[in-house]
C-alpha cells in the first residue's frame, strides 16, 4: 500500500488541479508541463538511466507531432481508419518509436561524444528536412489541425481546453508509471549497468551496444506521446518542434530538475515551463536566467534539484526531527542567497533596457518600484544589494554545511526509528 | 584429458610491438591454474585475448570444443567463461545488491526482457541473495557500490563475475593490494567459488599462487617457458633465471 501512495497521491493532485486553477492560461500552463514531463521523463531514459546525452531527442517529439497533425487532417477528410482522438498519442508513440529503432541503429553503435554527436546532426539534419520537404512539414509555417474530429465516450469532443487537460493528465500518469516500472526491469538494471561501466557489461553476457538500442527505442516511444499530445494541445507542429532548441530545452529540464532521481524531470520540467511561460512576458532576459540557472547547477549541484532533497533522505529516513537543527543556518543562507540573486537580476533588467533599442516601454519597473537605469541610485542600490547578498552567501554558507554534516553523522549513529 | 581452454600459437601485436609471442596453453577442465610472470609480460593482454576485449593477431583458441578466438566478449560469456578485473571494475552508482543481480541476469535467461520487475524474480533473488552472503557482502547490499571499502569492492568485483555461474573463471590478480588478513580471506573466497569449476588466476603472490594452483605457467616476454606442478616451477631452472631469481619473494 505504502508503495502506491504516491501515485495516488498524484493522481489525486491531477484531478484537483484544474479546480485551483480554472483560468484558461492556467489550463494550458498544466497541460504543456504535463506533455513535458512525459518528455523529460523520457529523456532521462537515456541520460540519467542509460548514460546518454543526446542532443537531439527532440526529433522523435516532433515528427510525431507532425504525423499526428497529419493524421488528424486526415480522420478529417476520411482518408485514414478514425482513431478517437484519446488513443492519438499512442500512434505518436508509435511514430516515435520506428524513428527511434531506425536513427538509434546508427547512433547507439557508439557511446560518449560520438553518440552526442550523431544526435546532434540527426536533429539538424531533421530541422533542415522539416524546412526543406514544404509538401510534408510546409516549412517554417508548420501545419496545423482542428482536435475535434467526433465525439467519444461520455460525450468527450476535446473541445473545451479541460477535456484536453484530463486528457494529457492520464497520459502522463500512465507514461510515468510506465517509465518508472522499467528502471525495476532486467533492462532497467542493465541499463544503468551500461550508464556506470560499458566494458564491464560485456563480460556478464551483454551487448551494451544493443542495451542502448533498446533504451533509445523505448525512450523514443515515449517523447513521441509526448509529442503527439503536445499536437492536440496546441494544435500546430512547427519546425521548433523538432529542433536542436527543443532539444537543449529538454536536456536543460532534465538536467536542472536532476538526472539521479527518477522524480528530477518532473520537478524540472514543470519548474522550467512555468518560469518561462510566466517570465517571458515580464522579462526579456529570461534566455540569460535560463542559462545562469544551468550552468550553477552543474557547478555547485549537479545532482540537480532532486539532488538537493535526496540528500537529505538519509536524515528524515531516520527521524523526521533531525532536520530542525537544519532550519536557522538554511534560513540564513536561503535568504542572503535571495537577496544576491534579486540584486543581480535588478542589474541585468537595468543593462537590458538600457541596450535594448527594440523596447517599446518607457519605463522600467522592478520589483513594483519604478527604477530609471539612467540615474546613478538605482544602480547603487542594486550593486549594494547583489554585493552585500554574495558577502553574506559566502558567510553563511559553511554554517549550512556543517549543520548538514552534523545531521548526516548523527543520522548514522542513531538506529532506524 | 579433457582441457577447457586451449590456446595453439596465440599472438598479438600493438602496432609494431608484440606483446604475445606465441604463446601455447592448455588449462584442464576442473583444475586451478596460475599464470604468473614479472610485470609487462603480457599477462594481463593474454586474459583480454581469451576473454574476447579484443582479437589476437594470429593463433586460435578454444573453449573446450567452441573456437572463441574472434568471438565478441559478449558471446564468450555466454558461451560459460568469466572473468575479473585487475583495476575494479564495478558498477559505482548502483547497489551492491543489484551489482550482483546484473551478474546473474542473463545467465538465467532473463536477458534484456523489459516486461518482468526484478523484484519478482524469485530464481534472480534466490541466487542474488546465495552471492552475497558467500561474498560477505550481505549486511551492505544496499550500499552503492562505489562507497564500499577497497577489499570489499575486490569481492563484489569477483562475486559479479561468478555469480552467472560460469564454468571457467579467469581472475586477474584478485588479492593485488590487499592486507595479509585480507588475503587471507580472499584465497578462502577464491576457494570456495571455484569449487567444482575451471579456475585460472593470474597472481603477484606466490604465497597466494602457490597454495591454490594445481599447475603453474610461467609467462616471460609474451612466451610460456614454463607449465608444471608447483614443485616443478620452483625447482625449474629457466624459471629460477628467469623469474623468481629476479628479486621475487
Amino acid at each position: 500500500m505504502g508503495r502506491l501512495a504516491p501515485w495516488i497521491g498524484g493522481a489525486i493532485v491531477l484531478i484537483a488541479l484544474p479546480h485551483v486553477f480554472s483560468s484558461g492560461f492556467a489550463l494550458t500552463l498544466m497541460s504543456q508541463i504535463g506533455l513535458l514531463i512525459v518528455f523529460a521523463l523520457a529523456y532521462n531514459m537515456l541520460l540519467g538511466q542509460g548514460g546518454m546525452l543526446s542532443f537531439g531527442h527532440a526529433v522523435y517529439f516532433g515528427l510525431a507531432g507532425y504525423f499526428t497533425i497529419h493524421y488528424l487532417n486526415f480522420i478529417y477528410e476520411e482518408e485514414v481508419p478514425y482513431i478517437p482522438v484519446t488513443l492519438i498519442p499512442l500512434l505518436g508513440g508509435l511514430v516515435g518509436l520506428f524513428f527511434g529503432i531506425l536513427i538509434g541503429y546508427v547512433s547507439t553503435r557508439r557511446a560518449g561524444t560520438t553518440f552526442a554527436m550523431i544526435s546532434l546532426g540527426f536533429g539538424e539534419m531533421v530541422t533542415a528536412l522539416t524546412l526543406v520537404l514544404v509538401a510534408i512539414f510546409n516549412g517554417e509555417d508548420g501545419i496545423q489541425t482542428d482536435r475535434v474530429i467526433g465525439e467519444e465516450l461520455f460525450g468527450v469532443t476535446y473541445g473545451p481546453n479541460i477535456e484536453v487537460y484530463y486528457l494529457i493528465a492520464g497520459w502522463c500518469l500512465l507514461c510515468t508509471l510506465a517509465m518508472f516500472l522499467l528502471t525495476r526491469t532486467p533492462f532497467g538494471r542493465i541499463s544503468n549497468a551500461v550508464r556506470d561501466n560499458p566494458e564491464r557489461v560485456e563480460f556478464i553476457g551483454y551487448s551494451s551496444q544493443r542495451i542502448r538500442w533498446l533504451a533509445f527505442s523505448l525512450s523514443s516511444f515515449f517523447a513521441g506521446i509526448a509529442g503527439a499530445l503536445h499536437a492536440v494541445n496546441i494544435e500546430h507542429v512547427g519546425f521548433e518542434q523538432v529542433s536542436v532548441l527543443q532539444s537543449g530545452l529538454v536536456l536543460f529540464m532534465v538536467y536542472i530538475g536532476g538526472t539521479a532521481s527518477f522524480v528530477g524531470p518532473i520537478i524540472g520540467a514543470t519548474l522550467l515551463y512555468f518560469l518561462q511561460s510566466t517570465l517571458t512576458g515580464v522579462t526579456e532576459a529570461w534566455v540569460l536566467y535560463l542559462g545562469v540557472m544551468f550552468v550553477a547547477v552543474i557547478m555547485f549541484f549537479p545532482g540537480g534539484l532532486a539532488g538537493l532533497i535526496t540528500m537529505h533522505q538519509p536524515i528524515w529516513r531516520v527521524h523526521a526531527r533531525l532536520l530542525a537543527p537544519l532550519l536557522i543556518p538554511y534560513t540564513r543562507f536561503f535568504a542572503a542567497l535571495v537577496a544576491s540573486v534579486l540584486g543581480c537580476i535588478g542589474l541585468i533588467e537595468m543593462l537590458y533596457f538600457r541596450s535594448s533599442r527594440l523596447s517599446t516601454e518607457t519605463e522600467l519597473v522592478i520589483y513594483g518600484i519604478e527604477s530609471d537605469p539612467f540615474s546613478a541610485v538605482p544602480w547603487i542600490v542594486f550593486t549594494g544589494i547583489a554585493v552585500a547578498g554574495g558577502f553574506a552567501v559566502r558567510k553563511t554558507l559553511p554554517s549550512a554545511v556543517s549543520a548538514w554534516n552534523t545531521a548526516i553523522a548523527d543520522a548514522r549513529t542513531l538506529p532506524r526509528g | 584429458m579433457n582441457s577447457a581452454l586451449t590456446l595453439t600459437g596465440v599472438r598479438k601485436s600493438f602496432g609494431a610491438t608484440e606483446i604475445i609471442r606465441g604463446v601455447d596453453l592448455e588449462i584442464r577442465d576442473g583444475e586451478r591454474h596460475a599464470i604468473i610472470g614479472p610485470n609487462g609480460a603480457g599477462k594481463s593482454t593474454l586474459y583480454n585475448l581469451i576473454s574476447g576485449r579484443f582479437p589476437p593477431s594470429a593463433g586460435g583458441i578454444h573453449l573446450y570444443d567452441t573456437d572463441i578466438t574472434n568471438k565478441k566478449a559478449f558471446e564468450i560469456n555466454r558461451l560459460g567463461l568469466t572473468r575479473s578485473f585487475q583495476v575494479t571494475n564495478i558498477f559505482a552508482r548502483m547497489s551492491v545488491l543489484d551489482n550482483v543481480r546484473c551478474g546473474c541476469l542473463f545467465a538465467l535467461g532473463h536477458r534484456y526482457a523489459w516486461w518482468k520487475l526484478v523484484g519478482r524474480l524469485r530464481d534472480l533473488n534466490d541466487r542474488t541473495v546465495l552471492i552475497l552472503k558467500d561474498i560477505g557482502l550481505w549486511g551492505k547490499r544496499d550500499l552503492p557500490a562505489g562507497l564500499l571499502s577497497y577489499a570489499d569492492q575486490r569481492a563484489l568485483e569477483l562475486g559479479i563475475a561468478v555469480a552467472g555461474g560460469a564454468n571457467v573463471i579467469l581472475l586477474d590478480e584478485p588479492t593485488a593490494g590487499m592486507s595479509h588478513s585480507e588475503i587471507e580471506q580472499a584465497v578462502s573466497l577464491i576457494r570456495r567459488i571455484s569449487e567444482g569449476k575451471t579456475l585460472v588466476i593470474v597472481e603477484h603472490d606466490m604465497g597466494v599462487v602457490f597454495d591454490l594452483a594445481d599447475r603453474i605457467s610461467v609467462l616471460v616476454y609474451g612466451e610460456i617457458i614454463a607449465t608444471g606442478s608447483p614443485s616443478e616451477i620452483r625447482s625449474s631452472a629457466a624459471v629460477q633465471e628467469a623469474y623468481l631469481g629476479t628479486g621475487a619473494s
